[in-house]
C-alpha cells in the first residue's frame, strides 16, 4: 500500500502539468454543476419559504367568473366550519390604462389588481419611495403602479390614469408585491387599486376575463382539510382552490425539475472531461509503457500498478472538482453584483453561495467520471510485458473479458450518475444514449472526413502532406479533439440558426398585412359602434374582423369511442378537454381551415353542430357523429360533429378555434366580439389609435402583437445567449482539451520536427504543418458540429417548433470558419516550443 | 539455483517463425559468476529474459532456487523477481520520473521492506553516487545511471543479480567502474551473477563462460 500511494504521489508529480488541461475540463463541468444546482438552491429557498406570500392566503380561492351564490354559500360555510381567522377579496385583469389628461394620446395594457383592506395576508407590498404601504393610499380612487406605467404613459406619480369608465390618482410606484411570478410572463406592468373601486371602472361587465379570488387564513391543521372539501363541492363550479402547500409542492416540483435538467448540462461537461481523460490515458500508458514494464520487472503487481494511476486519476479528479468548486464559487459570489444593488426581483433576495450539497455532488461526480473513465484504458497496464525492455516488440491494444466486463459496469455506471442527476432513469438512459449516439456519429463523421481528406496526403505541398498523415499517426488525439470541439460547435452553430429561424419566422408573421392588433372585450351592443371606429380610415387601422366568442366548457361526450358523462369523467378521461374552450359560430372555413372528415355547412340551422380542430379530436378520440356536450355560461347545448378540421395555427391570428358552432343555436347567446386588425404603422400612431379606441370603449383591451413580440424576442434573446453561454463553455472544454491534446503529444512532434530539421526543414515549414494540421482538424470540427447543427435545426422546426426549416449559411459558414480558425490558433501556439526546440538536444536524448 | 530443462524459444518474424534459442539445458550453481557471451543475435539477452520469468520459453522449464517459474502466474513471477532476482539492463532503464534515490526506492517498497530510505542511500553510497541522490536520471550521465540501476537491482539483496550488456551502452573507463562493482558485489554478498557480453575482456573475469551462437550453445568453458 505504501508503494502504491508512495508512486501515485511521484507520478502526480511527474506528470500533473501534461494532464492539467484535462482536469481543467472536469473542473469546468462541475463548475457547472455546483453553480446552478446551489443558484436554483438558494432561489427556491427564498420563494419556497415564501409560498404563502404568493399566493397572499393561506388557502387561494380563485373563479374567472362572477361568484355563483351557492358557491359562496358553500365557501362560507365551509371557512367558518375551518375556522378560518381572516379573508381579503382580490379582483385581477389585464385592462388598459391611459392617461387621463387628453393631451396625452398613449395607452397601455396593464393587469389590474383590485384589492381590499386585508391585502395582502402574508408578504408585503414595498413602494420606492420607502413609505409604508396601507389600504388607504388606494382608497377613493387612488392607484399604485409599476415604474414602467409611469414611463410609458408619460405620467408622474400626482397625475391621474384612467382605468375603464373611472378616474385613478397616482399615489406611489410599486418597488415589490406578494404574488407576483419571477419571470413570470405578465401582458404588462402590475397596477394596484381598491377593491371598491372596480364596479365604477365597469370592467366587470360581461365575458369579462377578470379573476376574482378569495384569499384566506385558516389554521394550519384545517388548511389540507379545507381544500379538499372545496375542491370536492366546487367541483362543477368554473372554481380552483390551492394551499399554499401545493403551491410549494408545485414550486417544488418546478425548481426540482430546472435543477435536475439544467445541472445535465455540466454533467455532459464533465462526460466530456471524461472522454477526454480516457483519451489521454491511453496515450498516457503509451508512454509509460517502459516505465511499467520495468515495475514488473522489479517485482510490481499488474493490481499495484493498476492502482497506482487509479489513485492518480483519484487526486488529479479531486483536484479539478475542488477547482470547480472554487469557480462555482466565484461564479455564484458574482451574482448579486450582476443583478445591480437596486434590484426589487426575488431573485436579489436570495443569499448567494455554494450549497454543502452541491458542491459534494459535483466534487462525487467529478471523481467518479475521471475514474470511470480511466479505468478501461488503464487494464491495458496487463498487457505490457516487462520483456519488452529487452527486445522492441509489437504491443497491439488488446481487448478480454475483463476489459468488456469493466466497459459495461462502467456504462452502467454512468447512466446510473446521469440517472441520479436527472432524479429519473428513463431521462438517465435517454442523456446518455443521446451522447453515445451522437458520439458515435462525430466518430464516425471525424473518420469518414480523416478519410476523404487521405488523398491530401499525396498532396505537392510538403506541410500539407505531413499535416494530413498526423491526423491519423499512432497515438493522435484527432478523435477526442474532433468530439469536443465538434459538440461545441454543434451546440452554438445548431441554437443560433434556430434562433435565427425563429425570428426571420416572427417577422415574417407580423410583416404582409396580418393582422398585429387584438381587440378583447368588445360587447354585443358596441359591436357597431366598434366596426365604424375601425372603418374610420382616420384613425390609422387597416382591415378588421369582429368574430362572436363564449366560454365555453364539454360537460359530456356521447360518441363511438366513449360515453363521458360529467365534468369529472371528462377531466379524469379526457383531460386534453378538461380545460375551459374559447368556441365561435361562423358560416365559413377559414382560409388557414381545411376540412379532413365530415363536411362543413354553409348555412344557419336550428340543430346545433359543431366542427372539431383534427389534432384535439385525434386526442380525445372523437369522430364525425358524436355528440358533445357544452356548458357555455351555465347553459347546457349538445351539438353532434358534422366535420373535422386542420387548422394551420401559425396562420391564426384570423381565427384558431377548436370548437366552431354552426350559426343559428347560439346567435342570440351572450357573447362578446374579439378583434384582430392591421393597427397604423408607426409606433406614435398605434398609440394614439390604442388611446383613442379606450377613450370610446373604456372596457375594451387592446393586444399589440408588437409588444409581444417585442417581449418574446427579449426571452428569445435571454435563452439564446444562456444557451450560447453553455455552448461557449462546451467549446472551451474542447480547447482545453485540445491544448492537453498538443501537450500530451508533444514528445513525439518535438522528434519529428527535430528529425524534419535535421534533414533540411525550416522553421517556417514545421510551422506550416502544424497551422495546415490544426486549420483541418478545426475545419473539419466546424463542419461536423454545422452538419450536427443542420439536422438539430431539421429536427426542432419540423417537429417541435412546426416551422418551415431553414439553413441560416451565414451562421454555419461563420461557425466553421470561426471553430477552424479557434483550433488552428490553438493548436500553433501550444505548440510553439516545437519550433524552438534545437534538433541536437532532442535527437541525442532520443 | 539456476537450471534451464530443455528451454527453447521461437518468435514469429512476419509470417515466419524464427527459433532464437535452441533446445538447451544449463547448471548454475550458487554463488557463480557466469558470463554469457556470443555476437549479437546469438540469444544471449533471450537466455537472460528466461531465467528472469520476463519471458515465456516456447519449450521447457527454467526452475529458479528449485521453483518451476515456467508455470507461475504473471504476478507470482513479479514477486518472485522482486524478491530473489536483480537485473541491469544495457539502456539503465530507469523510470525517468523518479530521482535516483526514489528508483532505488522502488524495489523495496514493493516488498514492503522496512526502512527502504536509509537502505537506499546506503546502496547508493555503495555505488559511489552519495551526493547524487536527488538528481533524476535526465540529469546523470551514462555511467552514473547504470550504477543507479546497478543500486536498484540490489535492493532487495537478491541471491541473484541478471545483467544484459551492462556495460555495452558506456564508454571504457565508465564500464570497468560497472564490472568492478559487480566483482565486488559477488565477492562480498556471494551473488550468483549472469553476465551477458560480447566483450571477452569482460567475460575473462568471470567464473564461467557460455559461448552462444545462432540461438546454440557452441562452447562451455568452466
Amino acid at each position: 500500500m505504501m508503494f502504491v500511494l508512495r508512486m501515485a504521489g511521484r507520478e502526480t508529480r511527474a506528470s500533473w502539468r501534461r494532464l492539467l488541461f484535462f482536469f481543467v475540463c472536469i473542473a469546468v463541468g462541475v463548475a457547472a454543476i455546483v453553480a446552478l444546482r446551489s443558484v436554483i438552491q438558494s432561489v427556491r429557498a427564498v420563494i419556497g419559504g415564501e409560498a404563502r406570500s404568493l399566493i397572499a392566503g393561506d388557502v387561494l380561492i380563485a373563479s374567472n367568473r362572477d361568484w355563483p351564490e351557492s358557491a359562496r354559500a358553500v365557501i362560507d360555510r365551509r371557512l367558518a366550519e375551518a375556522g378560518a381567522t381572516a379573508r381579503t377579496e382580490t379582483v385581477e385583469t389585464p385592462t388598459m390604462v391611459r392617461p387621463a389628461d387628453p393631451a396625452k394620446r398613449v395607452a397601455k395594457m396593464a393587469e389590474l389588481r383590485a384589492v381590499q383592506g386585508g391585502f395582502p395576508l402574508y408578504g408585503a407590498i414595498t413602494l420606492q419611495s420607502g413609505q409604508a404601504y396601507s389600504h388607504a393610499l388606494v382608497e377613493n380612487h387612488g392607484a399604485l403602479v409599476r415604474p414602467e406605467v409611469l414611463t410609458v404613459l408619460g405620467v408622474n406619480v400626482g397625475d391621474q390614469i384612467a382605468i375603464g369608465q373611472a378616474a385613478f390618482t397616482i399615489r406611489g410606484v410599486i418597488a415589490a408585491e406578494p404574488g407576483r411570478r419571477v419571470g413570470g410572463f405578465g401582458l404588462g406592468p402590475r397596477v394596484l387599486i381598491d377593491f371598491a373601486d372596480v364596479p365604477s371602472t365597469g370592467l366587470l361587465g360581461f365575458g369579462s376575463r377578470a379573476d376574482r379570488r378569495l384569499h384566506v387564513q385558516v389554521p394550519d391543521e384545517h388548511v389540507d382539510s379545507l381544500v379538499t372539501t372545496l375542491r370536492r363541492e366546487l367541483r362543477d363550479e368554473f372554481i380552483t382552490t390551492r394551499s399554499y402547500r401545493s403551491t410549494e409542492d408545485q414550486i417544488g416540483r418546478d425548481f426540482d425539475r430546472a435543477e435536475n435538467y439544467l445541472s445535465l448540462v455540466g454533467l455532459v461537461i464533465v462526460i466530456l472531461g471524461g472522454i477526454a481523460v480516457s483519451s489521454v490515458t491511453r496515450v498516457f500508458i503509451l508512454q509509460k509503457i517502459r516505465s511499467i514494464a520495468v515495475l514488473k520487472c522489479v517485482g510490481a503487481r499488474n493490481a499495484q500498478i493498476i492502482a497506482v494511476y487509479v489513485l492518480q486519476v483519484v487526486a488529479l479528479g479531486l483536484a479539478g472538482s475542488l477547482l470547480g468548486v472554487a469557480i462555482a464559487r466565484a461564479a455564484v459570489a458574482a451574482i448579486p453584483f450582476a443583478l445591480g444593488p437596486s434590484s426589487t426581483s426575488l431573485l436579489a433576495q436570495a443569499r448567494y453561495g455554494i450549497t454543502l450539497s452541491a458542491a459534494a455532488q459535483g466534487i462525487a461526480i467529478g471523481v467518479l467520471i475521471s475514474v470511470l473513465f480511466a479505468v478501461v484504458p488503464l487494464l491495458q497496464v496487463r498487457f505490457i510485458k516487462p520483456s519488452l525492455l529487452l527486445r522492441d516488440e509489437g504491443r497491439g491494444r488488446r481487448r478480454d473479458w475483463l476489459s468488456i466486463a469493466t466497459g459495461v459496469v462502467v456504462a452502467a455506471a454512468l447512466v446510473a450518475i446521469t440517472a441520479w442527476q436527472a432524479s429519473s432513469l428513463r431521462i438517465g438512459l435517454v442523456v446518455c444514449a443521446g451522447f453515445c449516439g451522437l458520439a458515435v456519429v462525430l466518430h464516425l463523421a471525424g473518420r469518414g472526413l480523416v478519410a476523404v481528406l487521405a488523398p491530401l496526403a499525396q498532396a505537392r505541398s510538403f506541410p500539407l502532406r505531413h499535416a494530413v498523415l498526423h491526423l491519423s499517426r499512432p497515438g493522435n488525439q484527432t478523435r477526442v479533439v474532433l468530439l469536443a470541439v465538434g459538440l461545441g460547435a454543434f451546440f452554438i452553430v445548431g441554437i443560433r440558426s434556430l434562433q435565427a429561424s425563429l425570428l426571420d419566422e416572427f417577422s415574417v408573421q407580423t410583416s404582409a398585412d396580418s393582422p398585429d392588433m387584438f381587440l378583447l372585450d368588445v360587447q354585443r351592443g358596441q359591436r357597431d359602434a366598434v366596426a365604424a371606429f375601425l372603418s374610420d380610415s382616420s384613425h390609422g387601422s387597416g382591415e378588421f374582423r369582429l368574430i362572436p366568442v363564449m366560454r365555453a366548457r364539454v360537460a359530456g361526450v356521447s360518441g363511438r369511442e366513449a360515453t363521458l358523462n360529467d365534468v369529472e369523467d371528462v377531466r379524469q378521461r379526457r383531460p386534453s378537454l378538461g380545460r375551459e374552450f374559447t368556441i365561435t359560430y361562423r358560416d365559413h372555413l377559414e382560409s388557414n381551415e381545411r376540412v379532413v372528415d365530415g363536411a362543413f355547412w354553409s348555412s344557419p340551422a336550428t340543430e346545433p353542430e359543431v366542427s372539431v380542430e383534427s389534432g384535439i379530436a385525434a386526442r380525445a378520440h372523437l369522430h364525425v357523429g358524436d355528440t358533445i356536450r357544452f356548458d357555455i355560461l351555465g347553459r347546457s347545448i349538445s351539438p353532434r360533429i358534422t366535420s373535422i378540421r386542420d387548422v394551420e395555427w401559425r396562420e391564426s391570428r384570423n381565427g384558431g378555434f377548436v370548437f366552431v358552432f354552426r350559426p343559428g343555436p347560439l346567435d342570440q347567446a351572450p357573447q362578446t366580439f374579439v378583434a384582430p386588425l392591421r393597427g397604423p404603422r408607426d409606433p406614435a400612431s398605434r398609440g394614439r389609435f390604442q388611446h383613442d379606441l379606450v377613450e370610446r370603449f373604456p372596457n375594451v383591451s387592446v393586444i399589440d402583437f408588437h409588444e409581444v413580440l417585442e417581449t418574446i424576442r427579449d426571452v428569445m434573446r435571454k435563452v439564446t445567449l444562456a444557451i450560447t453561454v453553455v455552448g461557449g463553455l462546451v467549446l472551451f472544454s474542447g480547447a482545453l482539451i485540445l491544448i492537453g491534446a498538443v501537450a500530451m503529444t508533444k514528445f513525439q512532434r518535438v522528434y519529428e520536427a527535430a528529425v524534419f530539421k535535421t534533414l533540411g526543414a525550416n522553421t517556417r515549414t514545421i510551422g506550416r504543418m502544424l497551422l495546415f494540421e490544426y486549420g483541418v482538424l478545426g475545419t473539419v470540427a466546424g463542419v461536423i458540429g454545422s452538419a450536427g447543427a443542420v439536422v438539430l435545426t431539421w429536427g426542432v422546426s419540423k417537429y417541435a417548433l412546426e416551422i418551415p426549416w431553414k439553413i441560416p449559411a451565414g451562421e454555419h459558414l461563420a461557425g466553421v470558419v470561426l471553430t477552424a480558425v479557434l483550433v488552428a490558433v490553438i493548436g500553433v501556439a501550444a505548440s510553439l516550443d516545437v519550433l524552438r526546440h534545437k534538433p541536437l538536444a532532442t535527437l541525442r536524448a532520443e | 539455483m539456476i537450471e534451464l530443462r530443455e528451454v527453447s524459444k521461437t518468435v514469429m518474424s512476419g509470417s515466419e517463425p524464427l527459433t532464437i534459442l535452441h533446445p538447451l539445458t544449463l547448471e548454475i550453481p550458487r554463488g557463480q559468476f557466469v558470463a554469457v557471451v556470443g555476437p549479437s543475435g546469438s540469444g544471449k539477452s533471450t537466455l537472460l529474459g528466461l531465467i528472469a520469468g520476463l519471458d515465456e520459453p516456447t519449450s521447457g522449464d527454467v526452475l529458479v532456487g528449485g521453483v518451476t517459474i515456467t508455470r507461475l502466474s504473471e504476478d507470482a513471477l513479479a514477486k518472485l523477481r522482486g524478491e530473489k532476482i536483480g537485473f541491469v539492463f544495457q539502456f539503465f532503464h530507469l523510470i525517468p520520473s523518479l530521482t535516483a534515490y526514489e528508483n532505488v526506492s522502488v524495489p523495496m517498497e514493493i516488498a514492503g521492506a522496512p526502512d527502504p530510505r536509509s537502505r537506499a542511500q546506503a546502496l547508493l553510497d555503495e555505488v559511489g553516487l552519495t551526493g547524487r541522490a536527488h538528481h533524476y536520471p535526465s540529469q546523470l550521465s551514462g555511467g552514473e545511471q547504470q550504477r543507479v540501476a546497478l543500486a536498484r537491482a540490489l535492493a532487495n539483496d537478491p541471491p541473484i543479480l541478471l545483467a544484459d550488456e551492462p556495460t555495452g551502452n558506456l564508454d571504457s573507463s565508465n564500464g570497468r567502474h560497472i564490472l568492478e562493482l559487480l566483482q565486488n558485489i559477488h565477492r562480498a554478498r556471494g551473488t550468483t551473477i549472469v553476465l551477458v557480453t560480447h566483450d571477452a575482456d569482460l567475460a575473462a573475469v568471470a567464473d564461467a563462460r557460455l559461448v552462444l551462437r545462432d540461438g546454440r550453445v557452441v562452447e562451455r568453458i568452466a
